[in-house]
């Protein structure tokens, strides 16, 4: 009983201090000298790790399995290039990233939410496709093509060094997973988890699905789009074949997948390999995006959980987790 | 007589070529328990799919306290105080049962998250699955589920419940608990439009039978005056 009682007080706090330790060591690395190719990877963890929140939040908190982060992703790039093209600071490129993408979100949830399931799947997958063949015919700046179709230069961000754009993605990798926790704590996480369980079940219940479906899309697309944006001030080029490429779509869903869906740690945990698979198999090139969904098929069909569903399983966590309850 | 709690007059719903319900009209009274019988694939779970808002009727409408809810969708339908429980039950798979029943205080009464949870644990313990209360709906049987919808739909707090084969699944042990229960919810003041096939949980629970076949109604009475109706017996037996 005794060693039980000292044990639970250095557990709980370590579970408080742990995560801000880690910030605060995250946060120093650009000024003491971490190494360059370091901090890209980091910033790379970060970005994907917001999306792939944002895609949990969707597709393994709501029932929405959403095909298109693409779509949110280019346009808040191409919104992007609109704002520092038209010598408006950059943040106002992030903010108005997210809010274009939230407002696509909520025109493309209106024939979207009529479908449901898989059906809803398909119908988002096509969405990125068309966008890009806007994009191939659109000029939004106007200029020369460069490429094929609308491929600009990000203007205006010449002073921003690598140390920003990684303080701006650790910002809102920190931001996505306090944002998770609010959301699936309140009303909205209870009203989305009974809709994706039974949205049958959930209207006789009293919940209205379409307006907490709408919230939860908004929300997710906002937050992926602002993403996506601080992914383009680091790139500093955007063009639509790549903006809305399906690899962001393989990205969230791998990342996801892989640290498993519906746990909150899942993402995290998955965006770890997943970047570090991008690590590994750079110099493969398209081969990377084979290896990559083979990992997928054999993770999906051996431990379908991910490995975080999969370790809170197991017997050594379940006994960790009894002695940090206290018991 | 007072103004009925529902009133169901001319309702047709085809689906395609097949007419599932045909000029059908009823009312029901404030308090009062009315059981709806009939063969299988009559039009019962149609009629309450479309007195819940999940189908829209082709012709006919419904008033619910005198106000038309023929067009509102079943979030609404729910809010001005009808429930439903579903014959195959429909969880919150990934929920606990006291989250289950949460989902309802809170959507459907409006609660905050503490008043909400008390209520869910006063529902659980009425019904008698306070036991199971932190169990994940997926881990629970198909019986344990089927008083889960019960408790559901009366965390809503509702003025009528649509009630579709609760007793289904049931041992015969189990029954008296089940209309004990229901006993309760009636004593609740609440309305209840009852489905089911077990006769005598019937015979106990209602007031008053309203029997359908090929989606008309074909009888309509007390229930011992039902049992010996030659349509109904015609309708059952051939």
């Amino acid at each position: 009983m005794d060693v039980d009682r000292n044990m639970k007080v250095p557990i709980n706090q370590l579970r408080l201090m742990l995560p801000v330790v880690l910030v605060a060591v995250l946060a120093i690395f650009p000024i003491i000298g971490t190494p360059r190719v370091w901090l890209l990877y980091l910033f790379l963890f970060f970005v994907y790790l917001t999306m792939a929140n944002m895609w949990n939040l969707l597709a393994g908190y709501s029932g929405l399995t959403f095909l298109g982060p693409a779509a949110l992703i280019g346009l808040a790039g191409y919104t992007l290039v609109i704002v520092t093209w038209n010598d408006l600071p950059f943040y106002l490129g992030i903010i108005g990233g997210g809010i274009v993408a939230a407002a696509f979100a909520a025109l493309i949830a209106v024939p979207t939410f009529r479908m449901r399931g898989i059906y809803f799947a398909i119908g988002t997958l096509v969405v990125p496709e068309a966008l890009r063949y806007v994009f191939y015919l659109w000029k939004p700046v106007g200029g020369e093509m460069q490429g094929g179709g609308a491929g600009y230069m990000i203007k205006g961000i010449g002073e921003l060094s690598l140390t920003e754009f990684y303080w701006l993605a650790l910002a809102i990798g920190i931001v996505s997973i306090f944002l998770m926790r609010i959301i699936l704590r309140s009303k909205l996480g209870l009203g989305l988890a009974a809709i994706r369980d039974s949205d049958r079940a959930a209207a006789s219940s009293g919940v209205d699905v379409f307006r907490l479906k709408l919230y939860a899309f908004v929300i997710a697309a906002f937050v992926t789009g602002a993403a996506g944006a601080i992914f383009y001030i680091y790139q500093g080029y955007i063009a639509p074949a790549s903006a809305f490429n399906i690899r962001w779509l393989m990205t969230c869903l791998l990342a996801t997948v892989i640290g498993g869906i519906r746990t909150e740690e899942g993402p995290i945990v998955g965006t770890i390999i997943v970047v570090f698979l991008h690590f590994l198999l750079a110099r493969y090139g398209a081969l990377s995006l084979l290896i990559q969904g083979v990992i997928l098929v054999v993770i999906m069909l051996l431990i379908p959980e991910g490995i975080v569903g999969f370790v809170r399983k197991t017997r050594a966590y379940r006994s960790l987790a009894a002695l940090a309850a206290g018991r | 007589m007072s103004e009925p709690i529902l009133s169901v007059s001319g309702v047709t719903k085809r689906f395609g070529g097949l007419v599932a319900l045909r000029d059908l009209s009823f009312d029901i009274q404030r308090d009062e328990a009315v059981g709806l019988m009939g063969p299988n694939g009559a039009g019962k779970t149609t009629l309450l799919n479309v007195i819940a808002g999940e189908y829209k009727p082709d012709s006919g409408a419904i008033r619910f306290n005198g106000n038309f809810i023929t067009s509102l969708p079943p979030h609404k339908i729910c809010h001005l105080g009808i429930a439903r429980t579903y014959q195959i039950p429909q969880p919150f798979v990934n929920l606990t049962a006291l989250q289950n029943v949460v989902v309802a205080a809170r959507f459907g009464r409006g609660l905050g998250k503490a008043p909400a949870e008390k209520e869910a644990s006063e529902v659980l313990d009425m019904i008698g699955l306070s036991e199971k209360k932190d169990a994940l709906a997926k881990d629970l049987s198909t019986i344990t589920l089927k008083l889960l919808e019960l408790a559901r739909v009366l965390a809503s707090k509702p003025e009528l419940v649509l009630l579709d084969e609760v007793a289904a699944g049931l041992t015969e042990a189990e029954i008296p608990k089940l209309l004990d229960t229901l006993r309760k919810v009636r004593s609740m003041g609440i309305t209840v439009l009852l489905i089911e096939h077990v006769i005598s949980v019937m015979m106990q629970a209602v007031d008053r039978i309203v029997v359908i076949n090929e989606g008309m109604k074909i009888a309509e009475g007390a229930p011992k005056e039902i049992m010996e109706d030659k349509k109904v017996i015609e309708a059952y037996f051939g």
